[in-house]
């Protein structure tokens, strides 16, 4: 298990890229060095102890040089909301950088990398450590309409291929981002790994796909947290586990927190 | 103004450098805490709740917020005794800090098996004591069937002290009607302290989809929410047996620590805190002592029980 920090960092600047999406930048230079895509801070959003529990939230990307990192968050409920309101200056209190990370394989020449609403969130760092490694990378973004397309021009700038697909065809293609994954893999666009992030629907039909085109696929993961150490057993998902000596499947909780949240597609057990 | 205090007490015939405690299940099997605190300076550890095989513990979700506290239905998933012993307990060998193992058992033969099991290699592998669990709310079977009954308290407490000399805290729940009668029954049946609360049972539903919040419908509330609840039943348990008692439930901050220890609790445990704030037992020590010495109080062991009435 990587070094996890317990520290106080300052709020560098904070932007609301879409309506009720924010952009924050963390001074977190201990963070920012051992920091790998995929991996979240777990955030004590307000200054006194209610609401009581920190929220997760992934590194959206990781500037080693400056000693920064970047988060990406929906304010939706309580803890979020709070932490929409901190200001500039401000000193947050995080653990991190906390979970496994993407693993890209050094092999991999082409990347896929597949986003839906808020679960861009931890795919721009992915995507430029893809780049990074010399991978040819394209990204297909999901979500319900124009106003929630989020994180297009910051992947464009990587110079990556960009697709959108919008629920209400309020920009670019109608319909789902799987059915962009279903047109690119049927024209011969072929990856070595898909990444994906977004809501479970989303990443089960996302691993039916790329299993179908025998992709390896690997999807980031969000449950009820409370301790983010791997202590309280509290945000496992349902993973299927080999039998050794039987070869039959079977079952284990894995903690979301330190044992994911990046899990391999064809091991999540998503029907219950 | 004195400018040394005594914050040792000894619970169990355990000898410990602070009264603070980890509540078991929030603490993982202790090196999860490693990167945040020297785990020398515990008082005790209590480790995550043992069963005697490995058990996998109920669907998520197992936690949901609540106002100033959390529900959870874990389910005591464990790795079980044997690799408690094999791949946890010797990481914990080179810290100078008694450790208390939380044991679960479906059966009264489970509970003395690991009992026996853990007396077995408790000199080698540095077990200091058992904390008797008859309190889980989050599983079918044992837990706080155990927990809610006065003879089936006396029974199980009763086998397990036969079994094993191991130092013996018995957790209790609060859902019951009466815990006094409970705390007299584990201090008959040879519990050497009683260790209270442990969860307070509730639910949680989502208006929208009408479904529970947690997959196992009910859980276990804890957090600064049941503190209230926790330090009445301290209160009533320690004015009722002549073993130490050691408080939990909600303890956030030095203040409630004080409170606990000013209604009878010679040591405290502390839970859901560690979620919030890694740090918080280190903070809350170092503020128990600033508190002895601001108030001229040499030794913690006159604050405890002294509430005034």
């Amino acid at each position: 298990m990587n070094f996890i920090y317990n520290i106080k960092v300052k709020i560098l600047s904070k932007e609301e890229v879409a309506p009720n999406i924010f952009l924050i930048k963390l001074s977190a230079p201990s963070v920012a060095q051992d920091a790998l895509p995929g991996q979240f801070i777990h955030i004590k959003c307000s200054k006194d102890n209610y609401p009581l529990l920190r929220r997760p939230l992934s590194i959206h990307r990781i500037d080693k040089e400056k000693g920064e990192i970047f988060i990406l968050f929906q304010a939706v409920g309580e803890g979020t909301k709070l932490l929409a309101d901190r200001t500039i200056g401000d000193d947050l209190d995080i653990t991190g950088p906390i979970g496994n990370g993407f693993n890209i394989y050094p092999e991999s020449r082409k990347i896929m990398i597949v986003g839906g609403g808020i679960g861009v969130a931890p795919l721009l760092a992915l995507c430029e450590e893809s780049i990074r490694q010399g991978s040819e990378v394209r990204v297909l973004i999901g979500a319900q309409k124009k106003e929630l397309v989020i994180g297009e021009e910051n992947f464009r700038k990587l110079g990556v291929k960009v697709d959108v697909a919008t629920d209400d065809g309020s920009y670019q293609y109608k319909g789902l981002v799987t059915d962009l994954l279903e047109g690119s893999i049927r024209e011969g666009w072929l990856a070595d790994q898909i990444f994906a992030c977004g809501p479970k629907l989303k990443l089960k039909k996302v691993v039916e796909v790329s299993s179908k085109a025998h992709i390896d696929c690997q999807v980031s993961l969000e449950e009820r947290m409370a301790c983010g150490v791997g202590a309280c057993l509290g945000c496992v998902c349902k993973i299927k586990t080999k039998d050794k000596k039987e070869d039959k499947v079977k079952y284990e909780f894995k903690r979301v927190c330190v044992d994911g949240p990046i899990f391999e597609g064809s091991e999540v057990v998503w029907d219950d | 103004m004195i400018d040394k205090t005594c914050l040792k007490v000894e619970i169990a015939g355990i000898k410990l450098k602070n009264p603070v405690m980890t509540a078991s299940g929030t603490f993982g099997y202790g090196e999860e805490f490693s990167p945040f605190i020297d785990l020398d300076k515990l008082g005790a550890m209590v480790l995550k709740g043992i069963t005697l095989k490995p058990k996998m513990g109920n669907p998520p979700p197992r936690i949901i917020e609540t106002p100033s506290g959390m529900l959870n239905s874990i389910g005591l998933q464990n790795v079980g005794v044997e690799r408690l012993i094999k791949e946890k307990l010797p990481y914990l060998q080179k810290f100078n800090t008694p450790v208390i193992i939380n044991i679960s058992g479906d059966t009264i033969e489970e509970y003395i098996e690991l009992a026996r099991r853990l007396g077995e290699v408790s000199k080698e592998m540095g077990v200091a004591g058992l904390e008797v669990n008859i309190s889980c709310p989050n599983v079918k079977e044992g837990g706080m069937v155990w927990g809610t009954d006065v003879k089936a308290t006396y029974k199980i407490i009763n086998s397990i002290r036969k079994t094993t000399p191991l130092p013996l805290i018995v957790k209790l729940t609060p859902n019951v009607t009466d815990i006094k009668t409970i705390a007299q029954a584990a201090e008959e049946a040879g519990a050497d302290a009683l260790s209270l609360i442990n969860t307070l049972v509730g639910m949680a539903i989502d208006i929208d989809s009408r479904k529970p919040k947690l997959a196992n419908i009910s859980g276990g509330l804890s957090g600064p929410a049941v503190k209230p609840v926790a330090l009445w039943l301290v209160w009533q348990v320690f004015q009722t047996v002549n073993i130490p008692v050691i408080g939990i439930g909600g303890i956030i901050k030095v203040e409630d620590v004080l409170e606990f220890i000013i209604a009878g609790a010679r040591g405290i445990e502390i839970g859901t805190a560690n979620f919030v704030n890694t740090r918080v037992t280190i903070e809350i020590i170092e503020g128990i002592e600033k508190y002895l010495i601001e108030n001229n109080i040499k030794d913690i062991n006159e604050l405890v029980g002294s509430m005034k009435i």
